[in-house]
C-alpha cells in the first residue's frame, strides 16, 4: 500500500475527527446560546405567595391541566391553585360578568381565543404587558399573537387603528385543525384536496366514507369550511373587512365540500364533533380536518376501533395549508386578588420544561416549539409535528368582538348551501355562490350598522 | 238624649280598623317584593337596556330607539317572528285537540283510567333538556331509532335534524308529546266540573253524542279550553330548551323561534340591547293578546251564566 493511500487514510480520520469535533464545538455554542435564552431554564420557584382560582370551560384538553399542572405548580411554589369549570356558554357568561363588575372570584380566565377582542377591549381582563409578565420565546408566534389586542397583522377596528399591540391573553394549548386520515387508505400523507377526492371516489357508503364535515349551522361548518377556504386563497374578510369569500376562491373551496356529497353520509347537514369522530373512531371515514382533541382518542382502545391506523398531517392545500387556528387561551381578570401568583403560574405554564413534560406525558397540544418537536415526545405521541406544522400555517379568525355574529351569518349560509346541495346532487357552483354572496351582503350590512369598520 | 262619642276613641277605633285592614296587605309584601324582584324588576332592566347600546360588554349609553329601528329593519327577526307564529299555532291547535280526545276518553269510567291518566302525564315530568336529548338521540341519523324504524317501513330514511321542513316538524312533535299532558290535565279537571245536568237532558232529549258534545259539553267548557290554550300560547312562545339541544335554530334557520335568535343575540353576538329590544316587543304583543284572550274568556263566562 502507497503512502498515499496510508495518507488517506489518516486524512480521512483526521477529517471525521475534525467533524466531530467541529460538531461538539457547534453543540456546545448552541447549547450556550440557547442556555443563555432562558428557554430550558429550570421552572420558577419563588416563595409560597396564597392561592389563585382558575376558571374554565369544560374540555378533554383541560384534563391534564388540572389533574396534574395545577397540582404540579402547587408542589414547586407552594401556591395552592383551585380550579373551577363549567359547560362553555356559562363560563363566557360568567367569567365576563365577574370581569365586568371585578368580583375578584377569579384570578385566571381560561378562554377561547375569539373572546379576546372583547375582554381586552372592555377591560374584563388586564394587560399581562403592563403586569409584567415574561414572554417564552419558545411560544411558537401564530399562537402568541392570539392573544394580542388589537392584533398585530389583518383587519383592524377603526377604534384601535393606530394603538399598540398588547398582550391580553396567553396561549396555553395551542388547539389548531389538523388532517386525520386512515393509512390503510393513504400509504403517505395527502398533500392536496385532490389526494383525499381521489381516495373519496373509491369509498362506498354506508361501509366507508371517503369524508366527513360537520354540518350544523353556525360554528361547526364554518370549522370545516376555513381550512378549504384558506387553503384555496380566500379570507373570512379582507383587511379592509371586506368578506373574502364569495369570489372565486369561496366559490371553490364550497364547491369542493359539495364533490364529497356522493362520499359523505346522507344526514350531514345535522353533524357535530361527535358524529364525525365516531365515523372516524369505528373506521368507517378515509379522512376528515378536525381539532387537535381527537389525536388523544384514536389509539385509545374503550373508543377506537382503528387503533395505530389513524395518522395525522397538516390539512389540504390547494394554494396553500390554511387551517383555522381555535387556541385555549388564559388571561387574568381584571379583579384578580392574586394577579402576580396568576402571573407567575402562566410563566411557568408555558416555560419549555413545563410544555416539555406536557407534550411529553400526555401528547398535549404543546405550545412551544421544543415541545412539538422534541423526538421522545413524538415518538410517543405522533400528532405532535402536525400540530406543529398547522399552527406554523395556521390562519386565524376575525379579531373583533363582532366575530361570533358574523360566524353565525356565514355558518346559518353554508348550512342552507349544503341542505340545497345535497338535495340538488348538482349545480354546486350556482348554489356556492347564491348562499355565500348573501352572506357577504349580510355581513357587509351588518358590519356597518355596527360601525368602526368602514 | 244626644249621644257624644269621644274622639280619642274614634281615633283608637280608626286605627285599629285600618290596621286590621292592612294585614292581608302586609302577609302578602314578601311574596310581592319577590315577584317584583324577578319579575317586574328584570322586566324594567330590560326595557331600559333596549334603549342603551351595548359593545364590549360595557354599556355604552343611551341610544334612544335605534335598537328597535334596528329590530325593525332585521329580516332574520322577522323570520323568527314568522317561524315562531306557525310554531305556537300548530302546537297549541294540536295540543288542544289531542288532550280534549284524551280527556274524553279517559272522563268516562273506563278500567285503569288511573293508570292511563299516570302514562299520559309522564313526558310532562321530564325536564325539556332532558326531553331534548332524549328526542335528539331518537333523530340522530347516525345511532337513532326514526331512521331505522322508516327504513323497516320502506320509506326511506328521513333524516329529521337534516332538513327544514322535517326539523320543524321533529320539533313540534317533540311539543306535542311532551306538553299535551298539560292540556289533558287542565281539560279533564274542566270536564269533571261543569254541570253535567243540560247534558243528562239533552241525551234524554234524545240528542246523540255528537250532539251533546257540540251543543253542550264544548260550550260549558269553553272557558276552560281558553284558559288552557292562553296558558300554553304564552308557554310555547318561550320554547327554549328542546330547540337548543336540537337543532339550535338549523337547518338554516328553519327552526330559530324568536327565544333562539334573542338568546344568541344578547350572549353569542353580544347585543345585549338589541336582544331585550326584540324581546321587549314580543312581550307587548303577548301582554296585547292576553288582554283581548281574558276579555274573550270573561264575555264567555256571562254569556253562559
Amino acid at each position: 500500500m502507497s503512502d498515499k493511500t496510508k495518507d488517506t487514510g489518516k486524512s480521512k480520520l483526521l477529517k471525521r475527527r475534525m467533524r466531530r469535533r467541529d460538531f461538539i464545538k457547534a453543540g456546545a455554542a448552541g447549547t450556550a446560546l440557547l442556555a443563555g435564552s432562558g428557554i430550558f431554564a429550570p421552572r420558577i420557584v419563588r416563595a409560597a405567595t396564597g392561592s389563585i382560582t382558575i376558571g374554565s370551560f369544560q374540555d378533554n384538553a383541560m384534563v391534564p391541566f388540572h389533574e396534574y399542572f395545577c397540582k404540579q405548580f402547587t408542589v414547586e411554589t407552594g401556591i395552592a391553585v383551585n380550579y373551577n369549570e363549567t359547560n362553555y356558554d356559562t363560563w363566557y357568561q360568567n367569567c365576563k360578568n365577574d370581569g365586568l363588575n371585578k368580583t375578584g372570584a377569579y384570578d385566571i380566565y381560561v378562554m377561547d381565543d375569539n373572546w379576546v377582542p372583547e375582554f381586552a377591549a372592555g377591560k374584563i381582563v388586564q394587560s399581562l404587558d403592563q403586569l409584567g409578565l415574561k414572554v417564552n420565546p419558545d411560544i411558537l408566534p401564530a399562537g402568541l399573537e392570539m392573544g394580542l389586542w388589537p392584533p398585530k397583522s389583518g383587519a383592524r377596528m377603526k377604534d384601535f387603528a393606530n394603538a399598540t399591540p398588547e398582550l391580553y391573553s396567553l396561549v396555553i394549548i395551542d388547539d389548531v385543525e389538523i388532517l386525520y386520515y386512515n393509512k390503510d387508505f393513504f400509504p403517505t400523507a395527502p398533500v392536496t384536496w385532490d389526494d383525499i377526492y381521489n381516495v373519496a371516489k373509491a369509498t362506498k357508503a354506508p361501509d366507508m366514507y371517503g369524508w366527513s364535515p360537520r354540518g350544523v349551522k353556525g360554528n361547526p361548518i364554518m370549522m370545516t369550511y376555513l381550512p378549504l377556504l384558506n387553503s384555496y386563497g380566500g379570507n373570512f374578510v379582507n383587511p379592509d373587512w371586506t368578506p373574502g369569500f364569495a369570489g372565486p376562491e369561496g366559490v371553490g373551496a364550497l364547491s369542493r365540500l359539495f364533490s364529497f356529497i356522493p362520499y359523505m353520509p346522507d344526514g350531514v347537514a345535522e353533524y357535530d364533533t361527535d358524529q364525525e369522530v365516531q365515523l372516524m373512531l369505528e373506521g368507517k371515514c378515509t379522512a376528515l380536518t378536525e381539532y387537535t382533541g381527537l389525536a388523544q382518542r384514536v389509539d385509545d382502545p374503550s373508543s377506537s376501533k382503528v387503533v395505530g391506523k389513524i395518522y395525522m398531517a397538516a390539512t389540504p392545500k390547494q394554494v396553500k395549508s390554511g387551517p383555522a387556528i381555535g387556541t385555549f387561551i388564559a388571561s387574568v381578570a381584571s379583579g384578580a386578588k392574586n394577579p402576580q401568583g396568576a402571573v407567575q403560574f402562566l410563566e411557568w405554564f408555558t416555560s419549555s420544561a413545563t410544555q416539555l413534560d406536557f407534550a411529553r406525558k400526555y401528547g398535549g397540544a404543546a405550545v412551544t416549539g421544543s415541545a412539538l418537536n422534541d423526538p421522545e415526545a413524538v415518538q410517543k405521541h405522533r400528532w405532535l409535528p402536525a400540530i406543529a406544522d398547522a399552527v406554523n400555517n395556521s390562519v386565524e379568525k376575525p379579531r373583533t368582538p363582532d366575530e361570533p355574529k358574523m360566524e353565525d351569518i356565514l355558518g346559518t349560509a353554508l348550512n342552507e348551501a349544503l341542505v340545497e346541495a345535497i338535495a340538488q346532487k348538482s349545480n354546486y357552483d350556482a348554489i356556492a355562490q347564491k348562499h355565500l354572496s348573501a352572506a357577504a351582503d349580510q355581513i357587509t350590512a351588518y358590519l356597518k350598522q355596527q360601525g368602526g369598520y368602514f | 238624649m244626644t249621644i257624644t262619642t269621644n274622639p280619642v276613641v274614634e281615633r283608637e277605633g280608626r286605627g285599629q280598623r285600618l290596621r286590621a285592614a292592612s294585614v292581608p296587605y302586609l302577609l302578602l309584601l314578601p311574596a310581592i317584593l319577590a315577584l317584583a324582584a324577578v319579575s317586574l324588576y328584570p322586566t324594567l332592566d330590560g326595557l331600559r337596556a333596549s334603549l342603551h347600546r351595548f359593545r364590549y360588554g360595557l354599556d355604552m349609553g343611551f341610544t334612544g330607539g335605534d335598537n328597535f329601528t334596528a329590530v325593525y329593519n332585521d329580516p332574520v327577526f322577522w323570520q323568527a317572528i314568522v317561524t315562531t307564529a306557525l310554531y305556537v299555532i300548530l302546537v297549541v291547535l294540536i295540543e288542544t285537540l289531542l288532550g280534549l280526545l284524551l280527556a274524553l276518553l279517559v272522563a268516562r269510567e273506563l278500567r285503569f283510567a288511573g293508570l292511563i291518566r299516570v302514562a299520559l302525564i309522564l313526558p310532562m315530568t321530564i325536564a325539556p333538556v332532558v326531553v331534548g336529548v332524549i328526542w335528539r338521540l331518537l333523530y340522530a341519523s347516525d345511532i337513532g331509532v326514526v331512521d331505522p324504524l322508516f327504513q323497516a317501513l320502506g320509506l326511506g330514511a328521513p333524516h329529521v335534524l337534516a332538513h327544514p321542513l322535517s326539523a320543524f316538524l321533529g320539533l313540534v312533535t317533540v311539543d306535542v308529546w311532551e306538553w299535551t299532558p298539560l292540556l289533558f290535565l287542565i281539560i279533564l279537571a274542566g270536564l269533571q266540573s261543569i254541570p253535567q245536568d243540560p247534558i243528562e237532558a239533552a241525551r234524554v232529549d234524545g240528542a246523540s253524542g255528537l250532539q251533546t258534545f257540540f251543543h253542550h259539553t264544548l260550550p260549558l267548557l269553553r272557558p276552560v279550553l281558553l284558559v288552557a290554550v292562553v296558558l300554553r300560547t304564552i308557554d310555547a312562545v318561550g320554547t327554549f330548551d328542546q330547540i337548543f339541544v336540537l337543532t339550535k335554530g338549523g337547518p338554516g334557520t328553519s327552526t330559530q323561534l324568536i327565544s333562539i335568535y334573542a338568546y344568541n343575540t344578547a350572549f353569542l353576538f353580544n347585543q345585549y340591547g338589541r336582544a331585550m329590544a326584540m324581546l321587549i316587543g314580543v312581550l307587548a304583543v303577548l301582554i296585547i293578546l292576553m288582554m283581548a284572550a281574558v276579555r274573550l274568556m270573561r264575555r264567555t263566562s256571562e254569556a253562559i251564566e
